[in-house]
């Protein structure tokens, strides 16, 4: 079984630094688990960030030279369709350029492939058929059958990446060839540098005065709910039970 | 020389909060002005005035998650970021989900367009109606939760349109659209595109009056996939999820002394288990199961508290569950007061009690 792992150009968050994208090489863990044989596809420059994947497990980077104002898509599905792997995989969102996660579902469009997102574990069911285990919040987990050709997106909750061994990263190999080059999209905005906005606390409290939030953050209000005083364990017990079924249904 | 002259009086009641016990002002008010004002009784008698936008400028839509037929935090969240788009009550807020029995029009509904997702797990299939009714009705925006599902299915759904995705927004007024990039360090300001993703917890919930929510004609078709061939739920143990990813939350505290049948207790309610950082210390629990400021902040819905006098430190940690039950024998504990339902009793005696009670509904 052939996979390819998509790399972006990761760039470290605090330095800006070139750096691998962390969910792309736990791709490469997933699929060298799978047994396949494993290549990474990149389209763009051929940088540090890209190169460094080598060291954790990849032994081929196809890199395809597009201009930075290109647009992926269609150097990617031609590669694609071209080396026709079982599984394409991809992280849920990159790291250090648009990272919107926007270009797995393109691709998959564009090569008419299904996809399936987050995925924490792949094992083969049946000769073109994958069952991928998806992480969902709150810990839950679902398990999917897809048959391949398949494009898979990779959460960071899949087991962590093969470590950096120095003598994988020079004894691999970068194959850079020309792309097919379509001017991207502008989408036109305004970039600044980021600022953290503060965060909902509780399920209002905003709107409301500057002394009415700081109170909502910081006072311990008495809720007003039921008290029970030196109950009955039997009866403590069923109030807590019928309590707890009466919300367990909203997670 | 025939400028309008201000009003200074209106000026001032305009932003007025409160006049007792003390006159207070509030520049940054957005409401209609004076609250307090005599005669309560009277403004509590009247029911609410819905509001109804019979012939909308344009549409919004509001795609939301709806897990089990109840709206989350998430989804009301993106209920109030469209009304955000409104233009002053001038455009129509639909409300794209499966059906609930929730009041919708007081979350900020104009309308709702129900039936646009089954039961069975099949985004494709609900992606592909959500482009058929947005071909159809041509809202001028359309935003969904940036959740696990609400993220997947706008990520589908721009791909099949083709158009580019403004996702996860932190910050949205009728002129700006804030979002994240580069990891972090650059956010990207534009006007609001037509598909958006709201991030969780940054853009508030509509607290105005409440919108009649009336049903919008056309339901969508609803085409089935053919990719995803099969889909199920895995079970998990409950002991096994990350404490801040957890549902259920029960914690012990310095009043519990029997840890193996705390930790028996959690097992039979699909609880994970927690603890303060006394019984962290102690040595009693390991340290990953600390609740609180130096702990793990909790998102849970629900949260059981065992013999935890509820510190303020141990308090942050749960200041985002909206349901907690306490067990102390403390009537004056903190976590006494903080508790939805509060037990003034023996936790050793409880915890027993509630194994039994769960052995007999089985
Ligand atoms: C910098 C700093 C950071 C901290 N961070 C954290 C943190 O992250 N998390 C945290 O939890 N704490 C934290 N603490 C500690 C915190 O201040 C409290 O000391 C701690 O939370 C108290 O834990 P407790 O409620 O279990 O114990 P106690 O305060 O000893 O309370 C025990 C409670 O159990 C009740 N009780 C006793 N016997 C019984 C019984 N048989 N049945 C039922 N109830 C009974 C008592 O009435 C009492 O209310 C921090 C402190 C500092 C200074
Ligand atoms: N230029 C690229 N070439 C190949 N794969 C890419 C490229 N950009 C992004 N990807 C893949 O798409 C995922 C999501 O990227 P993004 O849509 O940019 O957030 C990344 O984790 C990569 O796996």
């Amino acid at each position: 079984m052939k996979a390819v792992v998509l790399l972006s150009a990761g760039r470290h968050p605090n330095s800006g630094a070139p750096m691998p994208v962390r969910a792309e090489l736990q791709a490469i863990a997933l699929g060298r688990r799978l047994g396949c044989i494993v290549g990474g596809l990149h389209a763009g420059a051929a940088d540090k960030a890209i190169a460094d994947c080598l060291g954790h497990g990849l032994a081929t980077i196809a890199v395809l030279a597009i201009g930075p104002d290109d647009d992926p898509i269609p150097a990617l599905a031609a590669e694609i369709a071209a080396i026709a792997p079982d599984l394409i995989l991809a992280g849920r969102r990159g790291q250090g350029g648009a990272d919107t996660g926007l270009l797995p579902y393109r691709l998959a469009r564009a090569c008419d492939l299904p996809i399936a997102a987050d995925a924490v574990a792949i094992a083969r069911e049946a000769d073109d058929t994958l069952s991928v285990v998806q992480s969902l919040p709150r810990g839950a987990r679902r398990r999917l059958s897809l048959r391949t050709p398949a494009l898979v997106t990779v959460h960071q909750a899949a087991p962590p990446e093969r470590p950096f061994v120095y003598r994988e990263r020079l004894a691999g190999r970068i194959d850079e060839k020309p792309g097919l080059c379509v001017p991207a999209q502008a989408i036109g905005f305004e970039n600044r540098p980021y600022r953290p906005r503060p965060r909902l606390i509780g399920d209002g409290a905003a709107g409301g005065s500057a002394e009415q939030r700081l109170r909502a953050a910081t006072e311990t209000k008495s809720v007003g709910g039921t008290l029970m005083i030196d109950p009955d364990p039997a009866d403590a017990a069923a109030a807590i039970l019928d309590y707890l079924t009466a919300f367990r249904a909203r997670s | 020389m025939s400028r309008i002259r201000r009003d200074p009086r209106a000026a001032l009641l305009a932003v007025t909060v409160a006049t007792r016990p003390r006159l207070r002002i509030d520049r940054a008010h957005r409401g209609d002005g004076l609250r307090a004002d005599p005669a309560p009784s009277a403004i509590a008698e009247t029911p609410p005035r819905r509001i109804a936008i019979a012939d909308p400028a344009y549409l919004v839509f509001a795609v939301a998650d709806v897990p089990g037929g109840t709206l989350t935090r998430h989804d009301r969240q993106v209920l109030g970021a469209a009304r955000l788009l409104d233009g002053g009550n001038q455009a129509a807020v639909v409300l794209v989900a499966p059906h609930t029995d929730e009041d919708v029009g007081a979350l900020g509904a104009d309308r709702t367009l129900p039936g646009a997702r089954n039961v069975s797990y099949d985004p494709e299939g609900v992606a592909a109606a959500i482009a058929a009714a947005i071909a159809h009705h041509r809202p001028r925006h359309v935003l969904f939760p940036e959740s696990a599902d609400g993220g997947d299915l706008a990520r589908r759904v721009a791909a099949l349109l083709d158009e580019p995705l403004f996702d996860s927004v932190e910050n949205l007024s009728a002129r700006v659209a804030i979002r994240p990039a580069t990891a972090r360090r650059l956010e990207w300001r534009a006007a609001p595109s037509r598909l958006m993703t709201i991030a969780p917890d940054m853009i508030a919930p509509y607290r105005g009056s409440p919108h009649d929510a009336a049903p919008l004609d056309a339901p969508v078709p609803n085409p089935e996939s053919r990719c995803i061939l099969n889909a199920e739920r895995v079970a998990v143990d409950a002991a096994d999820i990350p404490l801040d990813e957890a549902a259920l939350v029960i914690a012990a505290g310095n009043g519990v002394t029997d840890f193996a049948g705390f930790l028996e207790l959690a097992l039979a309610l699909g609880a994970t288990p927690g603890a303060s950082r006394v019984v962290c210390d102690a040595g009693h629990l390991p340290r990953r199961l600390q609740v609180g400021a130096s702990g793990t902040v909790l998102n849970a819905d629900c949260y059981v508290a065992f013999g935890i006098s509820g510190a303020p430190q141990h308090l942050q940690g749960i200041g985002q569950v909206e349901h907690v039950i306490a067990v102390n024998t403390d009537l004056h504990a903190a976590m006494i007061a903080r508790a939805e339902l509060a037990i003034v009793a023996d936790a050793q005696a409880i915890m027993p009690a509630l194994l039994d009670a769960l052995e007999s509904r089985r």
